[in-house]
């Protein structure tokens, strides 16, 4: 039973440290708030530990972001229900929900690709930072968006082709010309 | 290429998408068309710069309450009751009220920048998502901590003062910006308050404390030079070890004892030491996914964390027995390791004397995170649970006043005693001096003859108001340990720590140091070995070993680098040495170069006016080596010696008890995170097999967490 309880204990540790950061930051993008997304995310990883680990293992990455993803969206309802009667609580709009939340003062390279993303529809902008920051692949981005993955390559393929337009007329201006 | 699909296969060649037949197939396409080549290169830059740009959000974390709970959530047996979820809100209450009252103090404001920023990111990922030091040194300059050309006269007429007061406020903001929470810290915290004089100005230094959004401890400190044309630069500051990335936990420089050719030194001297408080820190370190720094790696406080079967003493006549095994060295197969093993005897828990103890507990503000003070306090109760009726327990807090919380009490009048320790509130700033002062007065006037009278300080080791010299300090405490109550320094929280004045003030004060950063180190501590960390059953305990030059040629002790003694302190009675408690083993452990073998070590020339004197009849014996011990009784002042002549038996490393493999894994394990020298051919592979082979029952399971240790700091290192 100790084992048992140790070698649990462990499998979590080890998905804390592997996913919490990534999961806090794409339950921020849907939540629009740090402070709801740290309460999804302690409460999907709490789900984990009475979760049956054989229906886990596997497809942690996906299981875990389809959870925080569900309950993000759940938060989301419920908070935009309260908003208007909670002026001080209302949640600022993010512009673009998903998008990254950089600071203006990075290189103008930086600001260029999140301003890039944050113009991409939601959908595009939740399979970009899924790709791209969580490393999920496509298989498992289509597992936890609930579409297909032809649509995921295409949401993805289209916004890379954006952003890779777009720098080309910075990286490269001339050629562009 | 503006066919969609061969944009959406392209992508998938980019990021890996693609199955092994297609990424073949189509990278072959691509290798030979240059149209499609550059385009794929756009691709792949486009990816990482989106990769680059996501990794640069400011981080997210849990609160440590929040992880908290997950891990007991996760450690629970099932059927599993639903624990009461600790909202982010709720927990981050505290810090915020705090960080209001520091405010105000930007009125103080300082002459030495310092950032604080949260050095909890795994050095891999900062590496990846650019680290906590350059986030700070982008902040320094955002904050246009530039130098204001300050002249002498502009300082005293108060300008300057004013400037910093105002760029520091603006450094607040900025990390406000990002989502940190933040206040301009007054000088009193500061644990290097100096004006800066470089030629004719004096650089004005803004003092700056910053915590992250999720309220934890700040964990990292950066200090920066403003320069003239707005530019800052790191602070160099050569009396402090920052790691990584400018932290100001404090380690003095360890140089690892080198090989001694025995025809140079016969003798080699040091004083036990049975302090484990680096065990723990590197613990720390490694969980949170960082590599230690390698001066916090002290081999011997590592080796002697674990317990090991030695034999005790049959009966009380004699303090401790002592063990020594020669046998071979695994990581050099040309080497002998010798083995000294002392055993304390052990002190059944009734048998346990009566203890006056006061606490002396540091409630400055840097005592306010969940690991610092909060843990104090469930460690302190856990402890008074231990006591009787025939016990004392005081109280002394300090900050920045110093102050008896409670009197001297018997220890079974627990509900004042908890009552007490409740109480206990972080704020104000440190001024150990104070403290310890009025703490040893109140245990020299409760003085129990025959008892344990002991001053348990509990700190983050940030003295830094009063009596900072630590020379000053580390005096009085030696003053004081003259009175008989002895000293036991329990070192709490990470970021601040002040390692190397900890470990002094313990050493000087006949005490000993512990690391506490968890309950169950609490637990080890204080409740398991509490009749070894409460009872002193030898003072001034020293080893000297006089090596046989017939038998060999060189010989190294492993770690103890702070404990080495001059040969001839060996016999001076005042020359202070470590201390052994009840139920205690201390280890240590030599590398030796049989004679005739290739030595490392540098050789001098031979003397042209001596030289060598023959061996003794005793050298052809076929001796190994002598081993003496003298230590004191813990209240005598003549010490008693010990001697043993140790034979090599030709033991191979196969033939070793287990406990000797596992404090040789052990040793190996410090020397590869110090990157030692001396390492030979150990890996981490190497240091888990042998420490398997050593692992024994360990009912305490410490030995199967070092193996975990093990594991994290090959996956960090990627050897």
């Amino acid at each position: 039973m100790k084992t048992i309880a140790r070698s649990k204990a462990a499998w979590v540790a080890e998905a804390l440290r592997q996913f919490e950061r990534p999961l806090l930051r794409y339950a921020a993008g849907i939540t629009g708030d740090a402070e709801l997304a740290r309460d999804v995310v302690q409460e999907t990883f709490l789900k984990l530990c009475t979760a049956d680990r054989a229906q886990v293992d596997g497809h942690l990455a996906a299981w875990l972001h389809t959870v925080v993803r569900n309950h993000a969206l759940n938060v989301r309802k419920k908070e935009s229900r309260m908003a208007p009667l909670l002026d001080e609580h209302a949640v600022p709009q993010a512009d673009g929900g998903s998008g990254p939340g950089i600071e203006a003062d990075r290189n103008e390279t930086h600001r260029l690709i999140a301003d890039t993303i944050r113009e991409l529809p939601p959908d595009q902008q939740e399979a970009c930072r899924l790709k791209f920051h969580n490393g999920l692949t496509y298989r498992e981005i289509s597992e936890v968006m609930g579409v297909s993955l032809g649509t995921v390559s295409n949401l993805i393929a289209g916004a890379l082709d954006l952003l890779r337009r777009r720098l080309r007329t910075v990286l490269d201006p001339v050629r562009e010309a | 290429m503006s066919n969609k699909l061969d944009h959406e296969k392209l992508t998938a060649l980019v990021l890996g998408e693609l199955d092994a037949d297609n990424q073949t197939h189509i990278s072959e396409e691509v290798e030979s068309d240059s149209e499609l080549r550059t385009l794929a290169k756009e691709l792949r830059e486009a990816a990482n710069l989106t990769r680059e740009v996501y990794a640069s959000e400011p981080d997210l974390q849990l609160d440590t309450a929040q992880r908290e709970q997950v891990m007991r959530e996760a450690t629970a047996q099932p059927p599993v009751s639903k624990p009461r979820r600790v909202s982010s809100k709720e927990s981050r209450a505290g810090w915020r009220w705090w960080a209001l009252r520091l405010v105000p103090a930007t009125a103080l404001v300082a002459l030495l920048v310092v950032l604080i920023l949260p050095l909890l990111v795994r050095p891999l990922e900062s590496a990846r998502r650019g680290s906590p030091a350059d986030l700070a040194n982008e902040l320094a300059l955002s904050a246009r901590m530039a130098e204001t050309d300050a002249t002498e006269e502009r300082y005293h007429a108060g300008n300057v003062r004013a400037e910093a007061e105002q760029w520091a406020m603006q450094a607040v903001e900025q990390m406000k910006a990002r989502g940190y929470s933040a206040s301009v810290n007054g000088g009193p915290r500061t644990p290097s308050l100096q004006d800066v004089k470089v030629g004719g100005e004096i650089r004005v230094k803004g003092n700056f404390y910053g915590q992250d959004i999720n309220g934890l401890p700040p964990t990292g400190q950066a200090s920066y030079f403003a320069k003239p044309d707005g530019t800052a630069s790191p602070y160099d500051d050569p009396a402090r070890n920052y790691w990584p990335g400018h932290n100001t936990e404090a380690y003095a420089n360890i140089v690892e004892n080198p090989f001694k050719r025995v025809t140079d030194e016969a003798l080699s001297t040091f004083s036990i030491d049975v302090d484990t408080a680096s065990y723990s820190n590197v613990r720390r370190f490694l969980e949170q996914g960082m590599l230690p720094p390698p001066d916090a790696v002290r081999i011997e406080e590592l080796v002697n964390y674990f317990d090991y079967d030695y034999a005790p003493p049959e009966d009380r006549s004699k303090p401790f027995t002592a063990h020594v095994t020669v046998a071979g060295c695994p990581w050099n197969a040309d080497h002998r390791l010798v083995r000294i093993g002392l055993k304390g005897w052990e002190m059944v828990k009734s048998e346990r004397p009566a203890s006056n103890l006061v606490f002396l507990i540091d409630v400055s503000g840097s005592m306010q995170p969940e690991n610092k003070l909060p843990l104090v306090r469930r460690a302190l109760r856990l402890l008074v649970r231990q006591l009787d009726e025939r016990d004392r327990v005081a109280m002394v807090v300090y900050a920045g006043n110093s102050g008896l919380v409670l009197p001297s009490t018997p220890g079974n009048e627990r509900k004042k005693i908890f009552r007490a320790i409740d109480h206990l509130d972080a704020g104000g700033s440190t001024n150990g001096g104070q403290g310890i002062q009025l703490a040893y007065r109140v245990a020299v006037e409760n003085f129990l003859d025959g008892g344990v009278n002991r001053v348990i300080l509990a700190t983050d080791g940030d003295f830094n108001v009063g009596i900072t010299n630590e020379g000053d300090l580390t005096r009085l405490i030696e003053e004081k340990a003259k009175s008989g109550v002895f000293l036991t320094v329990l070192g709490f929280g990470l970021g601040n720590l002040k390692d190397a004045t900890m470990e002094k003030l313990a050493d000087k004060g006949n005490g000993n140091y512990a690391y506490i950063d968890t309950l169950n180190e609490a637990r080890k501590v204080l409740v398991e070995q509490m009749s070894g960390t409460l009872v002193t059953i030898a003072k001034d305990v020293k080893i000297q070993i006089e090596f046989n030059p017939a038998r060999v040629g060189a010989y190294r002790l492993i770690g103890y680098e702070n404990r080495v003694l001059a040969a001839q302190d060996f016999n001076d009675d005042t020359k202070d040495a470590g201390e052994i408690g009840a139920g205690h083993t201390v280890t240590a452990l030599y590398e030796i170069v049989p004679a005739g073998a290739p030595v490392e070590a540098p050789s001098v020339d031979p003397l042209r006016y001596q030289q060598a004197t023959g061996l003794s009849d005793a050298a052809t014996s076929g001796e190994l080596m002598t081993l003496k011990l003298r230590y004191k009784a813990p209240d005598g002042d003549t010490s008693k010696l010990l001697t043993f002549p140790v034979r090599d038996a030709g033991l191979g490393w196969e033939q070793a008890d287990p406990d000797f493999k596992f404090a040789a894994a052990v040793a190996s394990f410090g020397m590869l995170l110090r990157n030692s020298a001396h390492k030979g051919s150990a890996t981490f592979d190497t240091v888990r097999t042998w420490a398997e082979a050593g692992l024994g029952d360990d009912p305490s399971g410490y030995r199967a967490e070092f193996l975990d240790l093990v594991g994290k700091s090959k996956t960090l290192t990627g050897k």
